[in-house]
């Protein structure tokens, strides 16, 4: 089939995800990005949130804890600190970073980019968790 | 009889031993390939990173971070040593305490505030024994250090830093420098010297993603500036990563070696202990016939 993505994620572990696909979504730093075949060359920061990896009519959830994606040539290589299943997140434990995090006092710009940075984390892995078990 | 009898108890004990120690060894063996995998799979990831930061320094940026620079004042530092839980490993955990413990001497000399953090049984026990105040210790790595488990470590040390918390970072641990190969080292992680992977098996890697990219133009999202700040947290995250990835593999060699040595040892005892064993019984079988003999001859002569 001309123009189907490769992607690969990797983590420091192990090898999350390799497979080819149709499309693949990437939370980057300050947005959502959709790629497709024959997308441009692209080195991408990414947020915290949900991947989602189309390929012949089911898609695959994950969630990415930062990182980056480098798109060249139809391979999309994103690598990052965490990749889990939608299915396999601990919502539980990221509801207690989320109020640990909103309950700790900033008071220096460090420590509110640390904050924020928690914050985001646990809520994307909320959100991602709920919408699993829907 | 009695002789001979200790012998024989001895040598089926050595013959004990000797099955516990090849056991060992084989586990470590199994333990050391998968650790190895691991280690691996990290490689291909510090690569990765490595070539990343190759494109950023072509597409002309020049490469600065709070984390690549010194704290004018030193006043905070922390050690951290990476030993084993258990024993039985030869001078594995012995080589990293000998390391460390001058480094800490020395740290302790000139800085006010000395953090010490160590990871394994072994290490706690043998600077408990120095009389060496330890501040944290950590249990839970054994052969396979996982990345959720030492990510807030070094998420702890990069916010300590970021806030001025922490001015330094030294880690002791063992380096793999090849399967025959292992030292115990103290690296300094914080400030950090350089991005990317310290080993000379990423180099060439990256030059050649440098020689691919050369027609390819690639766009950053959202900006050259914003990948760098997330590139160097994430390589000092790998970096301390792969001195726990290090040690474990070190450590299964090291017991792989150990267990081995003392497995032919074993052997060459029970050779030695059949032969004095054999000895003991012919020349027992000697005296007995001996005085038979002279008990027949004594009749005789009556």
């Amino acid at each position: 089939m001309p123009g189907t993505l490769h992607c690969v994620v990797v983590t420091p572990e192990q090898t999350a995800l390799d497979q080819t696909a149709e499309f693949v979504a990437l939370p980057l730093f300050d947005g959502e990005i959709g790629i497709a075949p024959n997308h441009s060359p692209l080195i991408g920061r990414l947020g915290y949130g949900e991947m989602r990896v189309k390929s012949g009519g089911t898609t695959k959830t994950l969630y990415v804890d930062g990182g980056f994606v480098e798109v060249a040539g139809n391979v999309v290589s994103v690598f990052t600190n965490r990749a889990v299943p939608a299915a396999k997140i601990d919502g539980s434990a990221a509801e207690t970073q989320l109020a640990n995090a909103i309950r700790h006092p900033a008071s220096t710009p460090g420590q509110l980019e640390i904050r924020d940075r928690q914050i985001a984390q646990a809520r994307a892995q909320i959100r991602i968790a709920r919408r699993a078990r829907l | 009889m009695a002789k001979a009898r200790a012998l024989d108890k001895r040598r089926k004990s050595i013959r004990n031993i000797r099955k516990i120690t090849r056991t060992m060894e084989l586990i470590a063996r199994a333990k050391y390939k998968k650790a190895m995998d691991r280690a691996l799979a990290a490689t291909a990831y510090t690569q990765r990173v490595t070539q990343v930061v190759a494109r950023l320094a072509e597409a002309g940026l020049a490469v600065s971070h709070p984390l690549l620079e010194a704290h004018e004042k030193v006043e905070n530092a922390a050690l951290l040593v990476l030993t084993a839980n258990r024993g039985l490993c030869g001078g594995y955990n012995g080589g990293v305490i000998r390391i460390a413990t001058p480094r800490y001497q020395e740290l302790k000399a000139s800085i006010p505030h000395l953090r010490l953090e160590i990871s394994g049984k072994r290490g706690i026990a043998g600077l408990k024994y120095r009389n060496v105040k330890i501040d944290e210790t950590y249990l839970q790595f054994n052969d396979q250090p996982k990345f959720e488990e030492v990510e807030p470590i070094a998420t702890r040390f990069l916010n300590d830093y970021a806030t001025g918390k922490l001015d330094r970072l030294d880690v002791a641990y063992t380096k793999f420098i090849s399967t025959s190969k292992q030292t115990a080292v103290v690296e300094t992680l914080l400030p950090l010297g350089s991005l990317g992977g310290d080993e000379p098996a990423a180099k060439p890697g990256a030059k050649s993603g440098e020689a691919k990219s050369d027609q390819t133009q690639y766009e950053f999202l959202p900006s050259a500036e914003s990948i760098l700040k997330e590139v160097v947290p994430m390589s000092f995250k790998i970096r301390l990563f792969k001195c726990f990835l290090d040690a474990a593999v070190s450590e299964q060699i090291a017991r792989m070696v150990a267990m081995k040595s003392a497995t032919e040892n074993a052997s060459e005892m029970i050779r030695d202990l059949s032969m004095t064993y054999n000895r003991a019984r012919q020349s027992q079988i000697t005296g007995e016939i001996m005085e038979i003999i002279g008990g027949v001859e004594a009749l005789k002569g009556t």
